[in-house]
C-alpha cells in the first residue's frame, strides 16, 4: 500500500537544501510532515486491523463486509493464556453457566460456549522466547563487538576471506540446513534445550553483528586509542574506556536487529524445540480453537508478542539511525 | 609468559593474544555451527538418500545436480525467485529511500514517526503471512475494501489469481522491509556533510544536480548494502510465502502445471521435508542456491568496494 | 580487573560450547526399567485433548502416566519425520496419518501389531474400512501396524433454514423439476449449489477444499472422483489411462463447476476457511472433515447453529458412494525398549475395550469401534454423528506407498491449476498429471516402462 503513496514524492524533496538559503522552509516542512504522517498511518493500518481483530467475536472476525464498528470484547486475551474445551451439550453449558462460583474470566469464556481446563502454553512459550532471544542477543553482540574490533584495528591474516566467510554463513536458506543441524543437535543432545537454540541464534546473528559493528568501529579514529595507550592504558583498557563508549550507538543498533531476528525466528524453533523449550513463533500462526483457527486469538498473540520488540526498539531508537552505517560512509 | 608480568611492557604486548581472544570465539562458533552442516549436506547432495529411511546414502555422483538443472519445474522456481527478488528489492529501495528523503530533515515528532514506521519489520514473518492472508481475502479482508472494491464478487482475489499472487507477496514484503531500507538510507543521508550542499548552493546548482552529484553517491554504499541483504533474504524467503499462498496458485502453462509463487526456498522445503523427504536431492538444490547467492554477493561486494574506494 | 573478568567470560562461553552438550544429552538416554509413564505424539487439536482425558483415566486405573504431546499441524509431520531420521525414542506411540503407514512400515519405524490385534480379537471390533486404511500395509496383506483411533472423513454441513424455506423449495422445483432436499447425487448437489449462488445477496452454493499446500484439494476432489468410478491406479499400479480416464475427467469438471459456486476468497481453502464461510453466512453448504464440525455446533461461534444440518457424500452416476478419508491410527514406535513396547500395547489393549471406546466417543473422539458407532448414545450425541457413522462405511484413501508424497505433489498442482488457476481443460490437467505420475512411478521402480 505504501508503494502507491510514497513513490511520486521523492523528486519533490530534493529541493530541501534550498531551505538553508531561506525560502519557504515552513511550508515545505509542513508538506513533508503531512506526507510522513499519512505514510505512517498507511503502514500501520494492518497493525490497527490486528488490534481490531483481537477485540472481535468469532463471527465478527469473518463478517462480510469487514466490520469496522463492532462490540469489542477481550475474550481473545483470555483464550491466549488458557486451554479450553467446548461444552458437550447445551445442558452442560446451561448447568455450567448457572454455577455461582465462576470467576469473571470463566464467565467470559462460558459466553463463547467453552470452559477452561488449564493454563495455556503461551505464557511458557513467551518466557522461553525471552530466555532464548535475550541471551543469544547478548552473546551475538558481545562476540560481535570483540571480533569487529579485532578486524578493524589489527591486520589479521586472511582477513578478507574470513569476513566473507562470516557473511556467507548468512546466505544459506535455513531450510537447507535444518536437517543436518537437527541430526548434529540430536547427536550432541542439544535439541530441545535452551542452550542449543541460543547457540544457533548467536551464530546466525554473529555475521550481521560483525559486519555492522566493524563498519562502526572503523569510523572511530584510531588516534583516540593511541593517545590512551601513550597515557599508559593497556590495549584492553583502551578498548573498554575509549572504544566501547564511542561504539555505544553501533552496539545499540546491532542489539535491536539481533533481537528482532532471534525473537521472530520460526523454522529452527519449529524443528529443534518441542513442549518444554518451544518459543512462541511456531505456535502463534496455527492457534487452534475448537474446529477452527482462532484468528482473534492469533491477533492477540501477535500483539502481545510484538510489545517487547517495540519496547526494545523504542528504548534504543536514538542510536538506531547512526548505528547502521556498516562503515559504508566515507569520513569527510 | 613471564614477560607479560612486567608492568612496563604491558601495553606493548598482548595485542596478538588479544586478537586471538577477540576473534577466536566468533570464528570457532561459526566453524562449529556451519562447517558440519555444510560438509554433510555437500556429501548428501551426491547421494540418493531420504533422512526418514534407515537405508544408507547411495552415491549417485552428479545425478541430483543434473535433475535440478534439467527439470523445467526447478527452472521455474529460480525464475519466480529472480522475478520476485528483482521487483521486491527495487520497490523496497524506491519506497525506503523516498521515505528517508522525507524524513532526513527533522521536524517535530519525526523521531517517533521514524520508529513507528519500523513496526512492520518487528513482526514475525510467519505471523505476517498468516495475517495478511486474511487481509487479502476479498470477502472479509480489508485490502480490497481500502482499494474501493466493496463488492466481493468483483474484488480481485489477490492470492487466488495467478496474475496477482506474486504481486501480493511483493506487497507484503515491501510493507514489511521498506522500513529497513529507510533506516539505512537515513543513516547515509544524515552523514552527508553540510558543506557539500553549501558549496553547491553557492554555485547555484539545481536541486536535481545536487541530488545526482551529492546525495545519491554519498548514500549509494549503504543502499548497496541494503540491496545485498534484501536480495539474500529474497532467496531465503520462506515463512511469508508459506503463510500467504503456500506456493500457489497453480497454473497450466502449456502442458505443465506450475505453482506461480513457489520460490526456491518453498520448493526446498517441500523436497526436504516429509512426505517427500528427498534429502539428497534437496541438498543438491540447496547447493545450487548457495552458489547463486555467493556469486551475487560477490558482485555486490565488489561494486561496493569500488564505490568506497573511488 | 577488567581483563581478568573478560577472560573468564570468554573462557566460560568456550567451555560451555564444548561441554554443555554432554550434560544436555542426559535426558534422552534416561530410561526406566519399569514403565511409569508413556508419551504419545499427536497434532495440536481438540481430539488430542480428548485423548489426554482418556490418558488421565488410564493413570487413575493403572498408575501409568500418559502424556499426549501436541505439535501444530503445520510442523507435526516434520517433527515425526525428524524423529524417524534419528530412530529416536521421544515418543512411545504416535497417532499418525493414514498415508504415513507405508513410509513408516517400509522403513521399520512402526511395530507390527498383527498378532497383538488378532490374538486380542481387536481386529473385529473396528469397521473393516478403518482397519484397512489406518492399519494395514501393504493393502490386502492382513498385516497391521496401527489401531484405528480417530476415524475421520469428509461430509457436508448445510443450512436447513435455506433448504426448508417454502419460497426456495417452490423455486427450485420449478427450475430443476425435482424437490429441493439433501442431494443424493453429485449432479443434484451441483444443481443445489447453482441454485443458492446469489452473488448479489452475498450467498454462494458450496464451499469446497482448494488448498494447494499439502493435500486438501486432492482430498476434496477424491470425494467426487471415487464416486464417479475413477481411481488413482489400476491393479498393476498403472496410472496412464487411469488417472486421465473419462470418468475422472467428468469428476474433475464437476469439481471445477462447484468452485464457480464457491464464496470469493476460498481459492486456497481448507477446514478453517470452510467453517469461516459457513459461520459468516456466505455458504449454503460446505464440505469438511467431521472432526471440524464441533465448532459449528457451538451457538456462540456459529449463528446458524440451530438450523445447521449434516449429510454424507452423495453418489456418483452409477450409484457409487465414497468419502475421502482423514483420521489417524495409533502405532507403536519400534525404537523403544521391549518393556515400553509391552506397556504401549497394554495401553492400546485397554483403549480398544468397548467401555473405553464409548468414553472416548463421549469425550468427543471419533471412535472406529463398530458397536459404539451403532449405539444410540453415539448416533444421537451430536447432530453430525449419524452422518459420520454412515460415512465410515464407504471411505477410501490416496496412495499409501512410501512414495505417496511424490505423487501427491503433482496431484495438488494439476488439480489447483484446473480448478483455481482456470486455464486449460480437465482432460489436459489430468493428462499432465498422469504423465508426471507415470514418470515418478517408473523412476521409483514401482512400475516398468
Amino acid at each position: 500500500m505504501s508503494t502507491r503513496t510514497a513513490a511520486p514524492t521523492s523528486p519533490v524533496t530534493i529541493s530541501t537544501r534550498v531551505d538553508k538559503v531561506g525560502r519557504r522552509p515552513k511550508v515545505m516542512r509542513g508538506i513533508r510532515a503531512f506526507a510522513v504522517i499519512v505514510i505512517t498511518i498507511i503502514a500501520l493500518l494492518p497493525v490497527v486491523w490486528m488490534i481490531m481483530t483481537s477485540l472481535k467475536s468469532p463471527s465478527d472476525v469473518v463478517a462480510v463486509p469487514p466490520k469496522i464498528i463492532f462490540k469489542p470484547s477481550i475474550e481473545s486475551f483470555i483464550f491466549l493464556v488458557t486451554e479450553r474445551v467446548q461444552f458437550a451439550s447445551p445442558q452442560e453449558a446451561a448447568e455450567y453457566k448457572a454455577r455461582d462460583d465462576l470467576k469473571w474470566y470463566e464467565e467470559k469464556v462460558a459466553q463463547r460456549g467453552q470452559k477452561i481446563t488449564r493454563v495455556g502454553d503461551f505464557p511458557k512459550q513467551l518466557r522461553n522466547s525471552f530466555i532464548i532471544a535475550g541471551t543469544s542477543t547478548i552473546f551475538s553482540v558481545l562476540f560481535g563487538v570483540l571480533s569487529a574490533y579485532a578486524f578493524s584495528r589489527f591486520k589479521i591474516p586472511g582477513e578478507g576471506d574470513l569476513l566473507f566467510f562470516i557473511l556467507s554463513t548468512r546466505m544459506l536458506p535455513p531450510v537447507a540446513v535444518t536437517i543436518p543441524i537437527f541430526l548434529m543437535y540430536r547427536e550432541l543432545g542439544l535439541d530441545n534445550t535452551y542452550f542449543g537454540l541460543i547457540l544457533l541464534y548467536t551464530t546466525f546473528n554473529l555475521s550481521f553483528s560483525v559486519w555492522l559493528l566493524k563498519g562502526f568501529i572503523d569510523e572511530i579514529p584510531k588516534e583516540y586509542e593511541e593517545a590512551a595507550l601513550v597515557d599508559g592504558y593497556t590495549r584492553l583498557q583502551a578498548f573498554r574506556k575509549v572504544v566501547l563508549p564511542q561504539a555505544v550507538t553501533g552496539i545499540a543498533a546491532t542489539t535491536v536487529f539481533c533481537f528482532i531476528f532471534a525473537w521472530n525466528e520460526y523454522a529452527f524453533a519449529a524443528m529443534l524445540t518441542s513442549d518444554a523449550t518451544r518459543t512462541a513463533p511456531p505456535s502463534i500462526p496455527s492457534i487452534q480453537g475448537v474446529g477452527r483457527i482462532e484468528w482473534e486469538t492469533i491477533a492477540a498473540a501477535s500483539l502481545v508478542f510484538l510489545i517487547p520488540v517495540v519496547i526494545v526498539t523504542f528504548a534504543l531508537r536514538k542510536h538506531l539511525l547512526r548505528g547502521v552505517t556498516f562503515g559504508a560512509i566515507r569520513k569527510g | 609468559m613471564s614477560s607479560y608480568n612486567q608492568p612496563a611492557r604491558r601495553r606493548h604486548i598482548g595485542d596478538k593474544r588479544l586478537i586471538q581472544m577477540f576473534v577466536i570465539p566468533t570464528v570457532l562458533l561459526l566453524i562449529l555451527m556451519n562447517v558440519f552442516p555444510l560438509i554433510y549436506s555437500l556429501y548428501l547432495s551426491f547421494t540418493e538418500y531420504s533422512a526418514i529411511n534407515p537405508t544408507a546414502p547411495k552415491w549417485v555422483g552428479l545425478d541430483n545436480y543434473r535433475q535440478v538443472l534439467s527439470d523445467n519445474l526447478y527452472w521455474h522456481n529460480f525464475a519466480v525467485t529472480g522475478r520476485y527478488a528483482l521487483i521486491s528489492v527495487s520497490l523496497q529501495m524506491i519506497v525506503g529511500f523516498s521515505l528517508a528523503m522525507l524524513l532526513k530533515e527533522k521536524f517535530k515528532g519525526s523521531g517517533i514517526l521514524t520508529t513507528l514506521i519500523l513496526i512492520p519489520m518487528m513482526l514475525s514473518p510467519a505471523v505476517v503471512g498468516a495475517f495478511w492472508k486474511n487481509i487479502f481475502n476479498p470477502s472479509f479482508g480489508i485490502f480490497d475494501q481500502m482499494l474501493g472494491y466493496s463488492d466481493p464478487n468483483t474484488a480481485p482475489e489477490w492470492l487466488g489469481n495467478p496474475n496477482l499472487a506474486l504481486w501480493a507477496v511483493v506487497i507484503v514484503d515491501v510493507w514489511m522491509w521498506s522500513p529497513f531500507v529507510m533506516l539505512l538510507s537515513l543513516a547515509g543521508l544524515s552523514a552527508i556533510p553540510d558543506y557539500l550542499y553549501e558549496a553547491a548552493a553557492i554555485d547555484r546548482a539545481s536541486a536535481w544536480f545536487q541530488f545526482r552529484r551529492i546525495t545519491l553517491p554519498q548514500v549509494m554504499p549503504l543502499l548497496l548494502i541494503a540491496v545485498l541483504f534484501r536480495t539474500i533474504e529474497a532467496f531465503k524467503q520462506f515463512d511469508l510465502v508459506m503463510g500467504l499462498t503456500g506456493g500457489g496458485p497453480a497454473l497450466l502453462e502449456g502442458r505443465q502445471a506450475v505453482n506461480v509463487t513457489e520460490t526456491v526456498s518453498v520448493r526446498l522445503f517441500r523436497l526436504a521435508m516429509p512426505p517427500q523427504a528427498q534429502t539428497g536431492l534437496s541438498s543438491a538444490m540447496a547447493y545450487v542456491v548457495l552458489v547463486i547467492i555467493i556469486a551475487i554477493s560477490n558482485l555486490y561486494i565488489r561494486s561496493l568496494n569500488k564505490i568506497r574506494e573511488g | 580487573m577488567f581483563k581478568k573478568a573478560f577472560s573468564v567470560v570468554v573462557l566460560i562461553a568456550l567451555l560451555s560450547i564444548t561441554f554443555t552438550s554432554n550434560f544436555a544429552a542426559a535426558p534422552h538416554k534416561a530410561q526406566a526399567q519399569s514403565v511409569s509413564e508413556l508419551t504419545i505424539w499427536w497434532a495440536e487439536w481438540d481430539p488430542a485433548n480428548y485423548l489426554q482425558q482418556i490418558g488421565n483415566e488410564y493413570e487413575q486405573e493403572t498408575g501409568i502416566k500418559v502424556t499426549v504431546v501436541q505439535e501444530p499441524w503445520a510442523t507435526y509431520y516434520n517433527k515425526v519425520g525428524a524423529e524417524w531420521a534419528v530412530q529416536g525414542d521421544s515418543f512411545d506411540m504416535v497417532v499418525g496419518d493414514s498415508q504415513w503407514v507405508g513410509q513408516a512400515v517400509e522403513a521399520g519405524h512402526y511395530v507390527d501389531l498383527t498378532d497383538f490385534l488378532n490374538s486380542n480379537s481387536i481386529t473385529e471390533t473396528v469397521t473393516p474400512a478403518t482397519l484397512q486404511y489406518y492399519g494395514e500395509y501393504p493393502t490386502g496383506s492382513g498385516t497391521y501396524y496401527a489401531y484405528p483411533t480417530e476415524g475421520d472423513a469428509n461430509g457436508w454441513a448445510y443450512r436447513k433454514d435455506l433448504f426448508e424455506d417454502p419460497d426456495n423449495m417452490a423455486a427450485f422445483e420449478a427450475q430443476y423439476g425435482y424437490p429441493l432436499a439433501i442431494p443424493e447425487t453429485w449432479e443434484q448437489l451441483r444443481d443445489i449449489a447453482e441454485f443458492f449462488t446469489r452473488p448479489d445477496d452475498g450467498l454462494y452454493g458450496a464451499g469446497i477444499y482448494t488448498q494447494v499446500d499439502y493435500d486438501a484439494i486432492t482430498m476434496g476432489f477424491e470425494n467426487v472422483m471415487f464416486s464417479y468410478g475413477a481411481d488413482w491406479k489400476d491393479a498393476d499400479n498403472n496410472v496412464l489411462g487411469v488417472v486421465n480416464s473419462p470418468e475422472n475427467v467428468a469428476a474433475l469438471e464437476l469439481y471445477g463447476e462447484l468452485y464457480q459456486f464457491a464464496p470469493p476468497g476460498t481459492d486456497n481453502a481448507f477446514f478453517a476457511e470452510m467453517n469461516n464461510v459457513f459461520i459468516n453466512g456466505q455458504a449454503a453448504m460446505i464440505m469438511n472433515y467431521f472432526a471440524f464440525f464441533p465448532a459449528l455446533d457451538n451457538p456462540e461461534i456459529n449463528p446458524y447453529r440451530d438450523s445447521t444440518g449434516y449429510f454424507p457424500m452423495p453418489a456418483g452416476p452409477n450409484g457409487d458412494r465414497y468419502a475421502a478419508l482423514g483420521g489417524q491410527g495409533i502405532s507403536v514406535n519400534s525404537y523403544i525398549s521391549d518393556e515400553r513396547k509391552q506397556a504401549s500395547l497394554d495401553f492400546i489393549k485397554w483403549f480398544a475395550t468397548p467401555d473405553v471406546q464409548a468414553r472416548w466417543a463421549a469425550a468427543g473422539g471419533y471412535t472406529c469401534n463398530i458397536n459404539v458407532l451403532q449405539s444410540d448414545a453415539f448416533l444421537t450425541q451430536t447432530p453430525y454423528n449419524a452422518a459420520f457413522a454412515e460415512t465410515m462405511t464407504f471411505v477410501k484413501d490416496f496412495w499409501n506407498i512410501p512414495q505417496f508424497g511424490l505423487l501427491l505433489e503433482p496431484a495438488q498442482r494439476y488439480l489447483h491449476a484446473y480448478v483455481v488457476g482456470g486455464e486449460g481443460t480437465a482432460q489436459e490437467a489430468l493428462d499432465g498429471m498422469a504423465f508426471e505420475m507415470d514418470d515418478i512411478l517408473i523412476k521409483e521402480g514401482i512400475i516398468s516402462e
